[in-house]
């Protein structure tokens, strides 16, 4: 039977490399999706994955074993992209600067061109770009990843009303931006 | 009827709100549910690009290294100091060294050319523009030398790390190819790329930092990786080489430093 992941935590915590070494291959991909849907960017996403797991290695001694190593691991992942758009937003004045230009919208698309495809892709991914680093985060995790409201909190360090509010404004931009997409009315 | 409110539609289309009896009687709130929906389900489309097959063992074959640094550098604090202290006294010997041969023109000049009176002013305007801006200032001379010295040994550096990069690329790849010589070079290599990586961008000699650091993560996988690589391993590392067009910008940046030091350039490989 597989050791879990709080079992190599301790055996990690005693000296054991081997053990960290299971847990990064067990988690890096999901990880790197999650990264990948905040940052936008392949690149940056493999940085926050490197990063994310250099620091929760360093800070393995303060883990609480009551708490799910993923959730965990995902907020010092999260921790991590929010960094990296922050320190890239202060220097470009602006996040989407990261972005691959592959998803960038084109100037000639319109709403009748675009139905399904790579369009909608570089639709999707313009507008996610347009939100704040918190606002896309808490949607990711929401949306994504299906993490409840309490966890995507803990995370942000926000009180829930807080958390609502944040993917309220996420759901709300994302609606105002692919509305001429789908057809719908805000 | 009070219908439901944008936030609770949201709530509800992730399960976190139960609005079942409203909707079954209300077709204006369906209807607003279902145009959310279709907004918040075509966001899934985004597509992640899946990482390759071995992407697990890439993560770790990176972060271990990592990983022994940290240890090593929080064991070998002392190791460090000396190593500091080294540096510092090449610095100062490289300075010594350099004064001497600048002094030694200048004191020519002066026998062949009398002035007045042989002041170290009046030998400095005797001298070069460049000598002689580096005296009015000598604060911008010692940062000069020291500038001149860090672009000799990066210059160096480059030479070393295209040397070893060009005979990587040119290996055939064919069954298991033993790279042990070229590990251990790109092994060498990579503790000196770290040090000069980080004077570079505190000397604010942007290409030569962008550069290194551009040469660190093949520096690494080329260090990490095992002995003897298999046919496919071997050409995915000089797809990358050759991907980033390391060797050829190594040329590119060195004959810039080289030509910065004042240095004579190397032929190419």
């Amino acid at each position: 039977m597989e050791p879990t992941d709080i079992e190599l935590v301790e055996l990690v915590r005693g000296g054991d490399d081997d053990s960290f070494r299971i847990l990064v291959e067990r988690h890096s991909r999901a990880l790197y999706r999650s990264a990948y849907r905040v940052t936008g960017n392949a690149a940056d996403a493999d940085d926050v994955v490197q990063e994310a797991f250099l620091r929760s290695y360093r800070a393995l001694a303060s883990f609480d074993s009551r708490a799910t190593f993923t959730t965990w691991l995902h907020r010092i992942a999260i921790n991590c992209a929010l960094d990296l758009l922050d320190s890239r937003k202060r220097r470009d004045g602006r996040i989407s600067d990261g972005e691959d230009l592959s998803l960038l919208p084109s100037q000639t698309a319109t709403p009748d061109r675009v139905v399904l495809g790579s369009e909608m892709q570089r639709a999707i991914a313009a507008a996610m770009a347009e939100l704040t680093g918190n606002e896309r985060t808490a949607f990711v995790l929401r949306h994504f990843e299906g993490m409840p409201l309490e966890e995507i909190g803990q995370i942000l360090g926000t009180k829930l009303n807080a958390t609502k509010n944040t993917v309220f404004r996420a759901v709300r931009k994302l609606r105002q931006q692919l509305q001429p997409f789908t057809g719908s009315v805000v | 009827m009070n219908h439901l409110t944008q936030e609770e539609l949201i709530l509800r289309y992730y399960g976190e709100f139960d609005a079942g009896a409203h909707l079954g009687e209300c077709a204006e709130c369906r209807d607003e549910l279902a145009r959310l929906a279709r907004v918040l389900d075509q966001v899934n489309a985004i597509k992640v690009p899946e990482p390759e097959a071995e992407y697990e063992a890439q993560v770790w074959n990176r972060l271990s290294w990592r990983l022994r640094g940290e240890k090593r550098k929080s064991r070998n604090v002392t190791k460090w100091l000396a190593a500091a202290a080294m540096i510092a006294i090449a610095f100062l010997t490289g300075l010594l060294v350099s004064r001497k041969d600048d002094v030694r023109p200048q004191l020519a000049e002066t026998a062949t050319n009398p002035r007045p009176a042989a002041t170290p002013a009046n030998a400095a305007a005797a001298a070069s523009t460049e000598t002689t801006a580096s005296n009015r200032n000598p604060g911008a001379g010692t940062q000069q030398q020291r500038d001149r010295i860090l672009l000799v040994v990066v210059g160096d550096h480059f030479d070393e790390s295209e040397r070893m990069l060009v005979e990587l690329t040119n290996l055939t790849p064919d069954g298991e190819t033993d790279i042990a010589t070229e590990q251990k070079r790109a092994e060498e290599l990579l503790a000196s790329n770290r040090l000069y990586r980080r004077t570079a961008t505190d000397r604010g000699e942007e290409n030569v930092a962008t550069l290194l650091d551009e040469l660190e993560p093949v520096l690494m996988q080329i260090a990490h990786a095992p002995s003897q690589v298999s046919a496919n391993e071997l050409r995915r590392m000089q797809k990358r080489v050759e991907a980033k067009g390391l060797v050829f910008k190594l040329r590119v940046v060195r004959a810039g430093v080289r030509s910065e030091a004042n240095l004579p350039q190397t032929p190419t490989i």
